[in-house]
């Protein structure tokens, strides 16, 4: 009774296995024809389009969903409408605008892309991806395209930028423009300095000097003083900008370009005086100098707090890192600490007495357009539309005299895009904005002003930081084709560069020595020699040509 | 679920063999689904679940046996001879990931397992249902706790500069390395998994207590047997066979790590020891983009799982007792 009863649902379970298996195979079957039969339409109305390139066609473009309290509908808006009344009526074109949650931007990308359902124009910052995309043939050429349809666009970008959406020689992408090119700056308290009758550290001697002072006088007054605060995000394993002062300045370009790949605040394990950086951050913490969390605090909150609480002397973050509004960490400061101020310093001074930094590259996100869409040269246009200087300027700040003021050719928001219809999800409405990576007044002055008045209160203060972060800037290397051998160890090497300089940072300084040879020849066998003999190759074939 | 509505059948199939008449036992597959027609008709609302949501995506796990393109699919992906697992099985990483799932789960199998029963037996002695009911309310609460909240709750209590820490050297001792130290780590992870799940799993081993005959314990009082007596000679036996099968369960799981509790705990000071299967699949496969690695070692891991679970299952019925099937 029992057995028969046993086979009875085994035979029901198998039935129905097989019939929903039957059933999925025929869905897919099903999409499949679906997906044929507008291809075939498609291709019809594109040879339409040539006879008649007037009639009216839609345009598919990505936003990003920041989930922002309030926001109105990302399709249906002051800004979509600005678009579909001016480029829409142009071109006779309708614009839809596909949301795409800004979190989960590249898990939803690889969806939409892998289902042939991705809008006409997309986007994302991260190159690994893109890489991925020209790799595996899923994305559309655009050198034609944007010969026959991007004058404007060509124009405003310029080689320099457009150069990094070349893979292979072969333009994929379109890279917006990156209007801030600062990375990092090293602040102080500067309050602290005075107390103590301090000079600014403008070396790695007086920096770690100030800093034993720092420690032994306490001058905040405060348990458990932190006289450079650090913290190890295991997404960007490394030392700031404090590398800068080991690194020879007499480099080679080759030297240059294949041992200092990444940027310098990743781990760049065969740069030259690599290892003396990892050996003066050893010294500070084995002299009790850095945040003891430094492992444990993988987001940077624990640091922000403590900086928010008076607790750190110097620590080293984004160029304007203390006076963002989120998470606020000088507001705080002020707040807690009466007279606290915090000042961007150039302590990495090197042998040629450069402050040099490693800053962004001019390129921005990555624009591309998938091989299956239809609308190539209609995504095009739409991006040459708005290279237009009086577009961006617009799509940036809304109408003049409504929306801002022109204050000595800086636009000054009047606070009606904080909320409503009008809601800039993002500062300069760059999710709208796809070409400018921050505010675009074409001209790097007006830029610079117009960046520090963003920072309400703090205007001369981000003025100067911006200033400082500027020095000696310099951009990586630039490679015309991609490192695959990255590509694919990019992740774990990462992962192992955390881990590295976590151990090594707390080694005894007796062992540093041994344990750093150990842990980069381990680096340099899963991967690593891998990663740079490709760098050199690449480097070897760009140059001979 | 599945395991009470099996016992549940069988209990019923078992009754009804003794009411039904012998000669009648010949039936038809018709009979039975007329009779039960109802009965197969809800069953068909969990087995569609499965199907659906279990077996069905199945058919992505070739992309473990192909070079995955997402313009392609996974259908038209053309194999590439194993490479991926050769790829994977040649990685270093690999067999450390592997080597500290079995640990840590190791470890939890011994600390984590008896722990629930221990608890389970004192909640079960006492007295005062009252007292009984809120300590066990607070002792599952935790279970509830997202490990994000509890992975920032340990940093901020077990840092170098934490909590705990401040105690102690306010108290002139020195800091212990809870969670910058991999030995000590590996017993701050034991101890959180113990603390979050213990009271939890105290459920299960309640209710077969309390399934347990009044008798029994009666007789052994009639014995002269005390309190322990009572634990060690009924209580335990009672339910043994609750104990063997999530023993059976666990050991099953031993190589499937979850992924949350691993992830917020761990940090770069201990990654020797913390870096697990899931967080590895995730950084790899996931944020790399490299969705056949990832397939690889999720299919490696399942088939291993499996291997564990039919062994212990074997083993468990050699031994007499009742396997989970």
């Amino acid at each position: 009774m029992k057995t028969k009863a046993l086979k009875l649902t085994s035979i029901l379970l198998v039935a129905l296995t097989i019939a929903s298996a039957l059933a999925a195979c025929q869905s897919k079957s099903s999409n499949g024809s679906a997906s044929d039969t507008p291809g075939g339409t498609a291709s019809g109305t594109t040879n339409d389009t040539a006879s008649a390139p007037k009639e009216h066609r839609t345009l598919t473009v990505e936003v990003f969903d920041r989930g922002k309290p309030g926001q109105p509908d990302l399709n249906n808006n002051f800004w979509t409408k600005y678009v579909n009344d001016n480029f829409g009526k142009q071109f006779n074109v309708t614009v839809n605008f596909v949301p795409v949650p800004r979190a989960q931007e590249v898990d939803k990308l690889n969806v939409l892309m892998a289902a042939g359902q991705a809008p006409d124009i997309v986007f994302t910052y991260n190159q690994g991806v893109v890489y991925n995309y020209v790799q595996q043939g899923g994305l559309a050429e655009l050198d034609s395209v944007l010969q026959q349809y991007g004058a404007t666009l060509t124009n405003y970008l310029g080689d320099d930028v457009l150069k990094y959406g070349k893979f292979n020689g072969k333009q994929y992408a379109i890279p917006g423009k990156r209007t801030v090119l600062a990375g990092d700056n090293t602040f102080i308290r500067k309050d602290w300095l005075d107390k103590l009758g301090l000079p600014v550290p403008t070396t790695p001697d007086q920096f770690y000097d100030t800093m034993v002072a720092f420690k032994e006088k306490n001058p905040g007054n405060v348990s458990g003083v932190i006289p450079f605060g650090y913290s190890l995000q295991p997404p960007y394993p490394g030392l700031g900008y404090i590398p800068e002062a080991f690194k020879p300045s007499n480099l080679t370009e080759e030297q240059f370009a294949t041992f200092q790949a990444q940027p310098i605040w990743m781990s760049n394990w065969n740069l030259p005086g690599y290892d003396k950086a990892v050996q003066y951050m050893n010294k500070m913490y084995n002299a009790g100098l850095i945040s003891p969390n430094f492992a444990i605090d993988k987001d940077g909150k624990m640091l922000d707090a403590d900086v928010s609480n008076g607790k750190v002397g110097a620590f080293i973050t984004n160029w304007d890192g203390p006076y963002r509004t989120a998470p606020g960490t000088l507001t705080n400061l002020k707040k807690n600490v009466p007279g606290a101020e915090l000042i961007p310093i150039d302590p990495w001074q090197n042998d040629a007495g450069k402050h040099p930094k490693n800053g962004y590259s001019p390129n921005g996100m990555y624009i591309i357009m998938p091989k299956s869409s239809k609308n190539v040269d209609l995504a095009v246009q739409y991006l040459n539309w708005m290279a237009d200087s009086k577009v961006t300027l617009f799509l940036q700040n809304g109408e003049e005299g409504v929306d801002y003021n022109m204050v000595n050719g800086v636009p000054k928001q009047t606070g009606t895009t904080n909320s409503g219809e009008k809601m800039m999800t993002v500062a300069n409405n760059l999710d709208y904005d796809l070409l400018s990576n921050g505010i675009e007044l074409g001209d790097p002055q007006k830029n610079a002003a117009a960046i520090s008045a963003g920072y309400p209160g703090f205007e001369k203060e981000v003025e100067n930081a911006l200033k400082v972060g500027m020095t000696d800037y310099y951009s990586l290397y630039y490679y015309s084709s991609p490192n695959t051998a990255d590509a694919k160890y990019n992740s774990a090497l990462t992962n192992l560069s955390a881990q590295m300089l976590a151990k090594l940072i707390v080694s005894k300084p007796a062992d540093l020595d041994k344990l750093y040879k150990t842990l980069v020849q381990q680096y340099m066998d899963q991967g690593g020699q891998e990663v740079q003999d490709e760098y050199v190759k690449n480097y070897k074939a760009q140059n001979s040509q | 679920m599945w395991l009470m509505k099996a016992m549940n059948n069988s209990a019923a199939l078992e009754k009804r063999k003794t009411i039904e008449n012998p000669l009648k036992r010949k039936k038809g597959f018709e009979y039975y689904i007329k009779r039960d027609f109802l009965l197969y008709l809800m069953l068909c609302i969990p087995v569609a679940y499965i199907v659906l949501f279990k077996y069905a995506p199945m058919y992505g796990i070739q992309i473990a046996f192909k070079d995955y393109n997402i313009f392609q699919g996974a259908g038209k992906s053309p194999w590439n001879d194993f490479a991926t697992f050769k790829q994977i099985f040649s990685s270093l990483q690999f067999y450390q990931v592997v080597r500290n799932t079995l640990v840590l789960n190791g470890l939890d199998l011994i600390v984590g397992f008896p722990a629930p029963i221990l608890l389970a037996l004192l909640i079960n002695e006492l007295i005062w249902t009252k007292f009984k009911k809120v300590s066990q309310t607070i002792l599952y609460l935790p279970h509830f706790l997202s490990w994000v909240i509890i992975g920032g709750i340990v940093a901020q209590l077990l840092s170098p500069t934490g909590m705990i820490n401040s105690l102690i050297t306010h108290m002139g001792g020195e800091p212990l390395p809870f969670l910058t130290n991999k030995y000590a780590w590996v017993a701050t992870y034991a101890f959180i998994g113990v603390w979050q799940n213990a009271g939890w799993g105290t459920i299960l081993y309640l209710a077969a207590m309390t399934g347990i005959d009044r008798q029994l314990y009666e007789a052994a009082d009639v014995d002269g047997s005390g309190r322990l007596g009572k634990i060690w000679y009924v209580t335990l036996p009672g339910i043994r066979p609750t104990i063997v099968i999530l023993l059976i369960l666990q050991l099953g799981n031993i190589m499937a790590i979850n992924f949350d509790r691993p992830f917020n705990v761990q940090n770069n000071l201990v990654m020797d020891f913390g870096d697990v299967i899931s967080t590895y699949v995730y950084r790899v496969g996931i944020q790399s983009a490299n969705f056949s690695v990832g397939a690889a070692v999720g299919l490696f891991q399942s088939v291993i799982c499996l291997i564990f679970l039919l062994t212990s299952n074997f083993i468990s019925r050699k031994l007499g007792d009742n396997g989970i099937w």
